[in-house]
């Protein structure tokens, strides 16, 4: 790590107007190396940010410590059952959460099958959704690759194994947030805070941006805003949630695939209405449209579940190595979905799943 | 406490440290130490150099071995992964403090008795992660056991032996030595 | 044997101790201790001492080379290149020897022949070295040398690197250059064409095309294994400090005798000024067997700077550069007559060391089932990727996950039972019980034909023999020391990597000076104590237990004779017990170990003992090495999950029955046997070297995306030990840590064929390899 100085932020306003960049612009160089030296960057938990840095892959001369700032870490229901979580709550705190449990059983489970207890014992919400993309190149000082402001991708020839399998053209990360998908599938927002102290809350799905809008950043986060809440909308009485994920090892492995399925149940065995986000698969948290729509007003079974799972993979562009994660995505949402509605107990898909 | 803590960050907030090395005072294992570091510097890295605590050790040195691990007040983190500076006043615990001089935790003294140690790199941290997990939870099952170790790497293979120190030492039963 | 010794018979007793044992009558050298009867018998031997520096361990206490800080030591970091192939134009140190902090810096890359320009020829290859006064500022240090390089083409891929037209790695002539991954041994004796270097006939026989003409049954399959590194916990680190005296070395090694000998040689010291030590070492696994490039790095530093130098790589410099398992190509060709009896074995390899050689799998395939006509021809591959050298089992870990799938495969065409063909060809009757017994804990009676779960969840049972040489270094001493306060030591330069060989001594000394283990105080891991074994190739305990009870028992024959005088009786007539010495048979001539120690006439009594020869002699011997006349063996045994969706396979169970001659201490033994069951699963389903074809760079140089198993992968694992007495040596206790990785990879593909019906032979076996071996894998977009 580069020499950089320190100062801990009075307030999220103050933090949002002494930062010059986000990380995203701090690493976006024309020669391959970090020449913004002089950038003050936003530091919460500092787990990805300490890890682009020990790299040499962002080189800040300040970092603005807002991990201590007071009343961001909170996780509160709200009158409409909605529940709102402050951005410095920790990954460890919202998978324990009893009541987050009851109502967005989804995230929990996402939340408990991130990095490992250490980390998550560390890791905020906030920084866990704003961490860069793990796609091997981007993270080598050696690629000087599209997403930090070079000419080339090095994924489309070389090794994509892990890479998305939608929304791939011209950059084919996937998104590295575990908790994202989960947070997605309920709708989740986001909630943003200028250094005016304006606050605004911008849809999970806004907020994500994919390659072809802008190739250089994962979210629309500007310059002098901060991340400071996640709000989940209220669910449903009858609402039954799954997330599932497979990875190589069974911990501590960011997931080859991953799927959060939300249902609306009517009671009766049918589903009004569904949400079907699938997890290292794009760029974005990927919203399975098609699966959607197939399972809405559907009786949820088996046959239901496995077609709403070949539905999942409509408008795939596999690349040259990751064409497995095709079966593999429909695998998961089937068994998501069927779990979901309690119809079929989960098959031990992810062992590492509490 | 939680009070006090805001009112010191308070007071420091708005104050820019560094690039050069700078004072600051950590609770090390019920010691208050006073030690230079620059802003850059990691707590394993502190631990390790000014604070001379060899037994925390650095293997990946980017928070995925848990190797590092130490007590953050009662929370299990990666040294490696947490800024010196950013400490305060939370209370470091590493492996050298977490019993008393010459004396043994329990699940020190269980890793001994059912071997759970071969080279002994990734032990401390080992250690740490599972005195974290009995202290709340004082009869885990397997299961329980291997999600709080669930971080760890250990390259020669103690955990099975790890898992049976801590199922016998929830369960209180002898140490089943032949 | 040489008839100028004198020399005197003893009865050993020999077999499996679970099913009877015999006794066989050798003459030994006089100055070997008597036989020692078997464990059952024994108070420490075959007893679960704890580990001897536990402790320490357990409590941070414990000091390893990167924790070792000498008063004014630098700090060193290497340049390292960024290319996978370059000719170095011109290198300039001069701004970098000048930057704040700095005290030293070198060139480390050399010319691979002398006057000819330095050729760099993978990515992380050491080009330069400084030393500064923190970490920090030999880092930044880097940044300041002016090095151009002129890039050249280059090739990472095996199957590439095999084409006539692909860049060529090596010229003919700088083959005797070439690092060996292997056996110490010259490139220059092969023929090279293009990449390929070979072939290497090892072992070959009779004729193959007659074998296989006589065949009822052929099976025939290629079969591949990827790159692993070695993953030790502690990186590899030295701290060395050059003074006016000579070189003293602090090293994370597997080595501290062999290691002292090659820094003597490369700097020009007598042997007598060279120091090498390493008290706690966090494991080697193959790759810290010698000086090595940062070992003289390091040292040359400490030369020029004049002052102590440390040291230490960072993971992705482990990843890159601290060797690694080679990859492996295997085409295996097995012929039999209806009844098994082998006919013909053929295997063609390649495989790749990177720009090193040696990757040729083993020796497995001609030597654990004896066949008339063998022929194994080897090619290595260069590539420009980072030296293999060797990890755990080399060799014959990629050739058992061939063999052993195919003598499955031939099994199945010959509609046998793979135990019951084992048994008819495999002549070990050890091999043998070690199935049967595995067979037995697993519930092999219980196994189904191929796929037989009807969900998409598949249980599958599989077994593979492994085989390990039983490997001895000749060149091994222990001393045994026992002072006038009847306290005793017991040194030796042997280093305990995690193995608990420091207990091991405990424990056989103790038993023969009838006193408890943590009586003995163990020094270890400093070459000025006696020069004891490499901690590799399975052979600490088998080469250093036996020469310390001989050093024990010699001491306890002075001891006993300076007693017997001062009561005027025969030596041989005392005995002792629970801390006393006493006459046989009568307790009235009695005296505490404490009080006869005082009487000694010196401070301290010694004896300083060598490795005898196997009383039975060797079946090998080259220069300090040799091999005992039986091999190691184990059979393991794997239950599976497959699950037929995910790709994902969970393996529950994991049965190894292993042989190692007389076990010492149970219970670390089973620790090593957990820990080579583990690194075999971790192989066989997650572990793989990535370079980019396109730039040479490793693109999971890290924990994150190299996939070591963690504990939620690991399943139950019950190890048998077998008590296999051979009467070979003073201890008759062989090695473990090898054989317990060797088969695992194996057992686990053939759990995964009885699972779900399709053979797997290629490595790593990830979810995306088991959904492509099922054809559920949609072809991709190129």
């Amino acid at each position: 790590m580069e020499p950089f100085a320190w100062q801990p932020a009075a307030s999220p306003s103050e933090a949002a107007s002494i930062a010059t960049h986000t990380t995203a612009e701090a690493m976006l160089t024309l020669t391959g190396r970090p020449d913004t030296q002089q950038a003050m960057l936003i530091k919460a938990g500092g787990v990805d940010l300490l890890d682009l840095m020990k790299e040499g892959l962002v080189n800040p001369g300040r970092l603005i410590d807002i991990s201590r700032l007071p009343d961001l870490d909170g996780i509160s229901g709200e009158p409409d059952g909605g529940v709102r979580i402050g951005a410095l709550a920790t990954l460890a705190r919202i998978a324990a959460h009893p009541a987050l449990q009851q109502s967005h059983a989804a995230l929990s489970q996402a939340a408990a099958l991130a990095a490992s207890p250490q980390i998550r014992n560390r890791a905020t919400l906030g920084g866990n959704l704003l961490q860069r993309p793990r796609c091997w190149y981007f993270r080598s000082a050696a690629h000087h690759c599209l997403r930090k402001g070079g000419a080339h991708c090095f994924a489309f020839p070389g090794d994509n194994r892990y890479h998305a399998v939608f929304a791939n053209q011209g950059c084919a990360i996937v998104h590295a947030s575990t908790p994202a998908t989960a947070l997605a599938a309920y709708r989740a927002e986001v909630e943003l805070a200028d250094s005016a102290g304006h606050r605004r809350r911008v849809p999970l799905a806004d907020f994500f941006v994919l390659p072809q809008a802008d190739m250089h950043r994962e979210n629309t986060l500007a310059r002098g805003e901060l991340l400071t809440a996640v709000w989940l909308p209220p669910q449903k009485p009858d609402c039954r949630a799954q997330y599932l994920q497979i990875g190589e090892r069974a911990a501590f492995d960011w997931p080859l695939a991953a799927v959060a399925a939300v249902l609306d149940m009517d009671g009766t065995g049918h589903c009004r209405q569904a949400s079907i986000v699938l997890g290292a698969a794009a760029p974005v948290p990927w919203r399975a449209r098609q699966a959607e729509a197939l399972l809405a007003g559907a009786r949820i079974d088996s046959a239901t579940a496995a077609a709403a799972g070949e539905a999942a993979l409509a408008g795939a562009t596999p690349l040259s190595q990751n064409a497995y994660k095709l079966p593999l995505l429909a695998a998961l949402v089937r068994r998501a979905v069927l779990s979901a509605a309690a119809i079929d107990t989960v098959l031990p898909a992810n062992p590492g799943a509490p | 406490m939680a009070n006090e803590h805001r009112k010191e960050d308070a007071a420091a907030a708005g104050r820019i440290a560094g690039p050069a090395p700078l004072p600051i005072v950590l609770r090390v294992n019920g010691e208050t130490r006073e030690l230079m570091v620059e802003p850059r510097t990691t707590l394993a890295e502190a631990l390790r150099g000014p604070l001379g605590l060899t037994g925390t050790k650095i293997a990946c040195n980017h928070g995925v071995c848990s190797a590092c691990t130490v007590w953050l007040d009662d929370l299990a983190v990666a040294s490696c992964s947490v800024l010196a500076i950013e400490v305060g006043e939370r209370r470091i615990t590493t492996i050298e403090g977490l019993a008393g001089q010459d004396r043994l935790h329990p699940v020190q003294a269980a890793f001994i008795d059912y071997d759970a140690v071969q080279c002994g790199f990734c032990t401390p941290g080992l250690v740490m992660s599972c005195a974290a997990l009995l202290a709340r939870n004082p009869r885990p099952d397997r299961k329980e056991i291997e999600t709080a170790i669930s971080g760890h790497l250990c390259r020669c293979g103690t955990y099975p032996h790890v898992v049976q120190a801590m199922l016998a030492l929830g369960t209180r039963e002898e140490p089943d030595l032949e | 044997m040489n008839d100028e010794f004198p020399r005197r018979r003893e009865h050993f007793p020999v077999g499996l101790a679970h099913l009877g044992l015999e006794t066989v009558e050798r003459e030994i050298p006089a100055d070997e201790p008597p036989a020692l009867g078997p464990n059952a018998g024994l108070r420490q031997i075959g007893k679960n001492a704890p580990r001897w520096d536990a402790r320490a361990k357990v409590t941070g206490a414990a000091r390893y080379t990167v924790d070792v800080s000498l008063p004014g030591m630098l700090h060193a970091a290497v340049l390292r290149s960024p290319w996978p192939h370059a000719r170095l134009r011109s290198i300039d140190l001069s701004r970098a020897a000048a930057a704040p902090g700095v005290h030293a810096a070198l060139t480390v890359a050399e010319p691979p022949v002398s006057g000819k320009p330095i050729v760099l020829r993978y990515v992380g290859q050491p080009v330069a070295a400084v030393a500064a006064e923190t970490p920090a500022l030999a880092q930044a240090a880097l940044q300041l040398i002016d090095v151009r390089y002129e890039p050249l083409p280059f090739v990472t891929d095996p199957d590439r690197a095999k084409q006539a037209d692909a860049p060529a790695v090596y010229r003919k002539p700088e083959l005797d250059k070439v690092p060996s991954a292997g056996l110490p041994a010259s490139a220059a004796v092969y023929p090279l064409s293009g990449n390929v270097l070979g072939p290497e006939s090892r072992n070959s026989r009779g004729d193959v095309a007659t074998g296989f003409a006589e065949a009822a049954v052929v099976v025939d399959g290629t079969y591949r294994t990827q790159v692993q590194t070695h993953c030790c916990m502690e990186p590899h680190a030295i701290v060395a400090s050059w003074h006016e005296d000579g070189l003293d070395v602090w090293m994370s090694t597997q080595f501290t005798a062999g290691v002292r000998v090659q820094l003597a040689r490369h700097f020009g010291l007598p042997l007598s000024r060279v120091r090498v030590q390493v008290q706690a070492m966090g494991g080697g696994f193959g790759s810290k067997s010698q000086m090595g490039v940062y070992g003289r790095t390091a040292v040359s530093l400490s030369r020029l700077a004049g002052a102590p130098v440390r040291l230490v790589y960072r993971r992705d410099e482990e990843h890159m550069d601290s060797g690694n398992r080679p990859s492996s190509e295997q085409h295996l060709r097995i012929g039999a007559r209806s009844d098994g009896t082998l006919t013909a074995i053929s295997l063609h390899s390649h495989g790749s060391a990177g720009i090193a050689f040696g990757a040729a799998p083993g020796g497995i395939a001609s030597a654990l089932y004896p066949c008339p006509n063998m022929e194994s021809l080897h090619y290595d591959v260069f590539t420009n990727a980072g030296p293999s050298c060797a990890m755990r089992g080399p060799g014959n870990t990629q050739g058992a996950f061939a063999l052993e799938q195919s003598i499955d495969e031939l099994a199945e065409k010959l509609a046998l039972d793979p135990i019951v063909l084992r048994d008819r060809i495999d002549p070990s009757p050890v091999h043998r019980e070690e199935r049967r017994m595995g067979a037995e804990r697993i519930g092999w009676s219980q196994r189904r034909a191929p796929a037989s779960d009807p969900g998409p969840l598949k249980r599958g049972v599989g077994m593979a023999q492994s085989l390990w040489p039983a490997n001895v270094q000749i060149n091994t001493a222990c001393e045994v020391r026992l002072w006038r306060d009847g306290s005793v030591e017991v040194l030796s330069s042997v280093q305990d990597i995690g193995t608990g060989v420091g207990t091991v001594l405990a424990q056989v000394v103790a038993e023969e000076l009838g006193l408890e283990p943590a009586a003995i105080r163990v020094r270890i891991g400093d070459t000025e104590f006696p020069s004891g074994p490499p901690s590799y190739g399975s052979r600490t305990t088998a080469s250093i237990t036996p020469p310390a009870r001989t050093a024990a028992w010699r001491v306890k024959e002075a001891f006993f004779r300076t007693i017997a005088s001062a009561w005027q009786v025969d030596a041989h007539t005392l005995i002792v017990q629970d801390g006393s010495i006493q006459v046989r048979n009568d307790p009235q001539r009695r005296i505490s170990w404490q009080e006869a120690a005082a009487a000694l006439r010196t401070d301290r009594i010694s004896a300083t003992a060598g490795r005898a020869d196997d009383y039975a002699g060797f079946r090998y011997r080259s220069g300090d090495a040799a091999m005992a006349l039986n091999d190691l063996g184990g059979a393991q045994f794997a239950e599976v999950e497959v699950d037929t969706e995910s790709g994902v396979i969970r393996v529950l169970r994991v049965v190894a029955v292993h042989d190692c001659g007389r076990p010492i201490n149970p219970r670390q033994i089973e620790s090593q046997v957990q820990g080579g069951v583990l690194m075999g699963i971790s192989y066989a389903l997650m572990e793989e070297r990535i370079l980019d074809s396109h730039t040479g760079w490793m693109l999971n140089p890290n924990f994150v995306d190299y996939k070591v198993l963690g504990p939620q992968d690991a399943p139950e694992i019950d190890v048998v030990l077998l008590e296999n007495y051979q009467g070979f040596s003073a201890s008759d206790a062989y090695g473990i840590s090898e054989p317990a990785n060797i088969a695992t990879a194996a057992a686990i593909a053939n759990a995964v064929y009885n699972a779900i019906g399709v053979r797997i032979r290629s490595l790593p076996m990830t979810p995306a390899a088991v959904l492509q071996a099922l054809g559920l894998v949609p072809g991709g977009r190129h």
